[in-house]
């Protein structure tokens, strides 16, 4: 998993409600200031989003990760191989008398690009590209969850303030303490036996909801703490003291005056979250919590690879090298993004 | 009564560090040649009173002094000999405890029952009802005080102490005359309320004598003395559950400290005169036993024969099945490598109380990929085709075959297909459960392609790996099918027909997990109890298991285990024991 | 400063009463029977029942619960003996005491917590340092591209790379093991060396772009452009003022890191394998062992807290316009 540190650099660094996404007010002075006037906030922001070359590049590759996860099924259907076929034990000459590939690099050939799999002999390319599918839907998913969990509990504590906000944070400072790693670990497989009777096997949707659940449940603190900080700072300006006066109801000026407002540290931090939860689920599976059985998943892919890595290090780099590059390609378009709506915070 | 010991550690596919090559896969396996089959099986004999003498047959080469490292995967959970049945913990045993005979194995890898601390392996009358054991002299504790009959009657009474419950239970029930747990009526308390045992069972007439009465003829009695959970206990020195974390020694060793979890040295037991033991000898100064360590590391670690671990031996942890790749195809390696089986049987067990129409079993028989599962351990350094129950480590084992599992080890689905169609059960719902470890994870998903592929509804549901046995060893599981694994205690098959096959041992916990009861074949088990020649008893156990299988088919045999051991290069001594079903630790010694 | 640290210390103990409760009564809503699995296979109702009793587990679960948290602050007894505050119990597994076992522990964590830090600090705040001092130069981007890149990374490909490459292909470092550093402090050293380079892999990038971030921050500040324009030199405005203003985010991060690496590098550990608390954890949770996980994560909660408070005070130290409330 993660460092926590990660999460919380992402905080300290996003913007605050005085950064520039918020007035259109041209900072650096220069020729591009003439361009900008007349433009809204999100309209400002795509401009100099586009011109960060390496923003558009990181978002180039992020968005063909979820592409290749989106269409896993077209591509195994045009490569020819599925992820639960034991190709390698079915078809002799693939896999040697100790089950590992007999071609050298894990099996690779003009047949099985990515190499097969040691012991199961199942294809490495469509086990990849299944499990990132796994992994980015579960991580959108608690991503989502938890950005919702975070805006009403943060906007909550921040507009209301008094009681409801003091138990707010007292509930975010409480979740914030439990050893996050252990509570994974140790609460994933009671939760599960708890909702299955030990009779039955658990549906696949069911130990996906599960994870999103653990995941969501100590994944929100973050993000809420930093929106009621904001919520705080907002509701003192004037145009929401105005909103007040002229007798607009509280529901309206945070859908309305708020939540605009917040768009940018939402953004912002929700592609911090994503590459973290994509590792942290793949750390559950890596010790044996997450996904199970036939359902290929990207972390599973990890805990079988330190298995066999002293043998067979070729199954080990595919899924590596994928959720390096995902990940680098992540934070680079959390950089830009963040830089895109203000552009004074240097990189 | 012996099922596999499988990782606790079961949640993680475990921690790493290997050797081999960084351009992955490819090559060669490696050859185990065949032959050790034939090697390992073998004739126990019963030894007389010069077999038993000591001191033991010296190791060519063994010096004195020098430490051990010892790597285990599983910490000791029980060091009280009345508790120990696993395997690993009976390996150590056998440096701290002593019983009343033991397990000689001489240089040409013939085995013996003799006598250990007592003067042979025991003296039957006519009928084997009655054996007598005498003590040999200057048999010591750690302490130094003399080991006496009044011990070993104590050891014998506490076995019925509520607190004492993982070990094996054969004599207890001998001595009652009962089955399952109905033995504990006769002392339900132990030694510790003032009751004990009365003559007409176990009788103790002087400081020397023990003689034990029983209502059947017991002709394996000196095979069952033998194990790790009869070693004497001192009366004097037993502190009833806390003498599972500090015994008191009457081996080669005692124990100098001992951390659950984490480590257990074992130092040289001055008291233990090697001229009374004609096993075990006491050649380094300490085993530093390292506990947590998991397969794949202590593969590595003795793989990579580095300063500290030219030492290092483990007593039982094997190589992982994903390392057999690296020490198999690396000749240095494998000279240090110990192949053999382990006497573990692994089936598919039915629930015939859901399972009742044949048709479908044999349909899943027929279907089952056996390849997979062996694949699933390491591939043939991991495991070998099993046809039929019987074991190649017990005696009376044979090469029949009655469905194909050998000769067509990926399963035949068309075949499996066709029966099940004959039997209208086309798309039943069938429950599969299985144990949550690396191994049988991956071969559950082998057996779920082609069952499904025979035409059935397959559930797979995983058990974790430490209530594995608790959950199918009830009998109202729901489930339709389950592996589980079988080890004979003594090379007989007395100790794997009845216990996983007789109909009257059905209860929760017990060992028959298919729920087989066929009134017929409990009688003639029986019968084959009482055959005082082995040779003769023998082939009727294989002709009675074959002909389960083939009529009944209450589970499908998959495969016998093997298993690969590494020692260090500075380790001498270093045998394969089939008793204790690993390196012997008694004949290990430092190389200077 | 005494009423701050009154305050958060009460609030600490809500938090961890809470979190003591929610492990409790969660653990066990498991429909697995600890007793049952202790009773071992020739187990017999009496002694089910004597087990259950032994374990302090055939009362109502408040009571138990109740009991536990008296036997922390005062003791209790049990079967295997007494057991002195803070008594946590013994472990269902092994019967060992738990809280024995924790501190047996905990040293292995220690280690590799403390030395992988002054590693990944000394590293990483020098790099973020340098890049800072250089901006915009080829150092720069070399520190800000190699730390985003390396950040990136997960302990468990990292680790069997590095020990693929080191241990078994160049052969130059042993296994990663653990000797405790009074016995043998070169085997100590040696042992985790591979550990804390990994885990400097990971965690120096942070530090490096964090460091970096703020120092290039405090460097625009109004003060240190004030000291720089009165003609201090560079080198005296970077290390005296810049330095010591960049150092409170640092802290911030630094704290939540030692605190939760504290309570146990699980993954670490388990790629490693080395018998610390997260391998502890890891290990009991599989073998449903209830005592000890619940002391372990009694454990790890208690340090996350005590970090972030230490963090709080620190503020006040190393910025003196910060007052504690």
């Amino acid at each position: 998993m993660t460092s926590p540190s990660q999460a919380a650099i992402a905080g300290a660094e996003t913007p605050g409600p005085d950064g520039a996404g918020l007035n259109s007010e041209p900072v650096d002075g220069d020729k591009a200031a003439t361009d900008q006037l007349g433009r809204s906030p999100g309209q400002l922001m795509w401009m100099r989003f586009k011109r960060d070359r390496t923003g558009v590049i990181s978002a180039f590759v992020v968005l063909i990760m979820f592409a290749i996860a989106a269409l896993a099924p077209v591509i195994s259907w045009l490569y020819g191989k599925d992820p639960w076929t034991r190709y390698g034990q079915i078809r002799p000459g693939l896999l040697n008398d100790n089950a590992y590939p007999v071609k050298p690099n894990g099996g690779m050939d003009s047949e099985f690009w990515f190499g097969l799999e040691p012991g199961l002999g199942r294809d490495v390319l469509t086990q990849l590209v299944y499990g990132m599918r796994t992994s980015l839907s579960l991580a959108v998913v608690i991503t989502i969850l938890s950005v919702v969990l975070a805006i009403v509990i943060g906007v909550a504590g921040g507009y209301l303030g008094g009681k409801p906000d003091y138990f707010l944070g007292r509930l975010t400072d409480l979740m914030m303490s439990f050893p996050n790693q252990l509570f994974f670990v140790a609460f994933t497989p009671v939760i599960g036996a708890l909702l299955v009777s030990p009779q039955d096997e658990m549906p696949t949707w069911l130990r996906a909801c599960v994870l999103i659940f653990v995941m969501w449940l100590l994944g929100w603190m973050t993000l809420a703490r930093l929106l009621r900080g904001q919520v705080l700072t907002l509701r003192e300006r004037e145009f929401i003291e105005a909103a007040k006066v002229a007798g607009t109801p509280p529901w309206r000026i945070i859908r309305k005056e708020l939540l605009p407002n917040l768009v940018t540290p939402i953004l912002v931090q929700s592609t911090y979250m994503l590459p973290n939860f994509v590792t942290g689920v793949a750390g559950l599976s890596f010790l044996g919590v997450g996904m199970q059985g036939s359902t290929p998943d990207w972390g599973r892919m990890f805990a079988t690879g330190a298995e066999v890595y002293q043998s067979d290090i070729t199954y080990m780099i595919f899924p590596g090298v994928a959720m390096v590059i995902f990940i680098v390609a992540f934070n680079l378009l959390g950089d830009s993004v963040r830089d895109a709506f203000d552009p004074k915070s240097g990189r | 009564m012996r099922t596999a010991r499988v990782s606790v550690v079961g949640l993680a596919a475990g921690a790493l560090i290997l050797t081999g090559c960084s351009s992955g896969g490819g090559g060669d396996a490696g050859g185990v040649s065949k032959d050790d089959a034939a090697k390992q099986q073998i004739k126990y004999e019963f030894g007389d009173a010069k077999d038993s003498t000591g001191p033991a047959e010296p190791v060519k080469g063994a010096k004195k002094g020098g430490v051990l490292t010892v790597y285990q995967r599983d910490s000791f959970a029980h060091l009280d000999p009345a508790q120990i049945y696993v395997s690993d913990e009976g390996s150590m045993s056998t440096l701290i405890h002593r019983r009343l005979t033991s397990y000689k194995r001489d240089s040409a890898g013939k085995y013996t029952v003799v006598g250990d601390l007592a003067t042979d392996s025991g003296t039957p009358s006519k009928d084997q009802r009655t054996w007598k054991y005498t003590l040999k002299d200057g048999v010591k504790w750690e302490d130094g005080s003399p080991i006496t009959s009044k011990d070993i009657r104590h050891t014998f009474e506490r076995q019925f102490a509520p607190f004492i419950s993982e070990g094996p239970v054969f004599i207890q029930q001998w001595m009652a005359g009962a089955s399952g747990t109905g033995y504990r009526k006769l002392l339900p308390d132990g030694p510790y309320k003032g009751d004990h045992l009365s003559d007409k069972v176990l009788e103790t007439p002087n400081d020397k004598t023990i003689v034990f009465h029983f209502k059947d003829p017991q002709p394996d009695l000196p095979y069952a003395l033998g194990m790790a959970g009869y070693a004497a206990v001192q009366k004097k020195g037993d502190t009833k559950e806390k003498y599972d974390k500090k015994p008191v020694a009457s081996g080669p060793y005692k124990i100098e400290s001992f951390k659950s979890g984490k480590s257990m040295k074992l130092v040289r037991n001055t008291e233990w005169d090697a001229k009374t033991d004609p096993v075990r000898h006491q050649y380094p100064d300490s085993h530093n036993i390292q506990f947590g360590v998991s397969f794949e590391a202590s593969t590595k670690r003795l793989v990579s024969d580095s300063a500290e671990n030219q030492t290092a031996v483990s007593y039982s942890n094997q190589v992982d099945a994903s390392s057999m790749q690296s020490v198999r195809s690396d000749p240095k390696v494998k000279d240090r490598s110990l192949s053999g089986y382990q006497p573990y049987v692994g089936k598919i067990s039915f629930n015939m109380d859901r399972l009742k129409n044949k048709k479908v079993r044999e349909a899943i028989a027929y279907a089952l990929p056996a390849q997979s599962l062996m694949q699933a351990f390491g591939g043939s350094g991991g495991g070998e085709l099993a046809g039929n129950y019987l074991s190649p480590t017990v005696a009376g084992h044979t090469e029949s075959d009655p469905y194909g599992k050998v000769e067509n080890p990926q399963g035949d689905v068309k075949k499996a297909k066709r029966i099940l169609k004959e039997a209208g059960k086309t798309g039943m719902k069938l429950t599969f459960a299985y144990q949550n470890s690396p191994e049988w994870s991956d071969f559950s998903i082998a057996a779920k392609d082609n069952l499904t592929k025979a035409g059935f509804d397959v559930q797979l549901k995983d058990i974790v790996t430490d209530t594995y046995y608790d959950q199918i060893g009830k009998i109202k599981n729901n489930y339709d099918m389950y592996h589980s694994s079988w080890g004979a205690d003594w090379p007989s098959a007395s100790t794997v027909i009845p216990p996983t096959l007789d109909g009257r041992q059905v209860q929760d916990g017990a060992s028959n997990y298919s729920h087989y009861n066929n009134p017929k074949m409990n009688k003639e088990m029986d019968r084959i109890s009482k055959i005082k020649d082995a040779d003769e008893a023998a082939k009727e156990w294989g002709k009675l298991s074959d002909e389960i299988l083939k009529k009944d088919l209450p589970d499908v045999p998959l495969m016998y285990y093997k298993q690969i051991q590494l020692h260090g290069s500075k380790v001498g001594g270093a045998v394969m024991n089939n008793v204790i079903s690993g390196i012997d630790p008694t004949q290990l010694y430092v190389k200077k | 400063m005494l009423r701050f640290l009154v305050r958060r210390s009460l609030g600490a103990m809500v938090i961890l009463l809470i979190i003591s409760a929610v492990t409790f009564f969660l653990f066990y809503a498991v429909p697995r029977d600890p007793a049952m699995l202790a009773c071992g296979k020739n187990c017999t109702p009496d002694a089910l029942e004597v087990i259950r009793k032994n374990m302090g587990i055939d009362e109502p679960i408040p009571m138990q619960y109740w009991h536990f948290m008296i036997g922390i602050f005062a003791g209790r007894t049990f079967a295997q003996g007494a057991c002195p505050a803070p008594c946590f119990g013994y472990s269902f597994a092994n019967s060992d005491p738990v809280w024995d076992t924790i501190l047996d522990r905990f040293p292995t964590t220690v280690s590799l917590t403390v030395g992988g830090a002054i590693v990944f600090l000394v590293i990483g705040l020098g790099a973020g340092m340098i890049a800072a001092w250089k901006r915009g130069t080829f150092a720069d981007k070399l520190f800000s591209t190699g730390s985003l890149v390396l950040s990136s990374m997960q302990i468990y490909f990292v680790g069997p790379l590095v020990m693929a490459l080191l241990v078994f292909n160049l052969g130059l470092l042993d296994q990663p093991s653990y000797v405790p550093l009074s016995e043998d402090p070169a085997g100590w050293f040696m042992g985790l060396l591979i550990p804390w380079m990994v885990i400097q892999i990971i965690f120096t990038a942070n530090y490096t772009r964090l460091s970096r971030s703020s120092m290039i921050e405090q460097l625009a500040e109004d003060h240190v452009r004030t000291a720089r324009a009165k003609g201090m030199s560079g080198k005296f405005v970077f290390f005296r003022y810049a330095w010591r203003g960049s150092l409170i985010p640092i802290v911030t991060i630094f704290g939540v890191d030692l605190g939760s690496l504290l309570g146990g590098a699980m993954i670490t550990e388990w790629t490693f394998s080395l018998p610390g608390l997260g391998k502890l954890a890891v290990d009991s949770v599989a073998n449903t062992d209830l005592p000890m996980v619940m002391g372990v994560m009694l454990f790890s909660a208690t340090f996350i807290i005590l970090f972030n408070v230490i963090v709080d005070a620190a503020y006040a130290f190393i910025d003196p316009r910060v007052r504690l409330a």
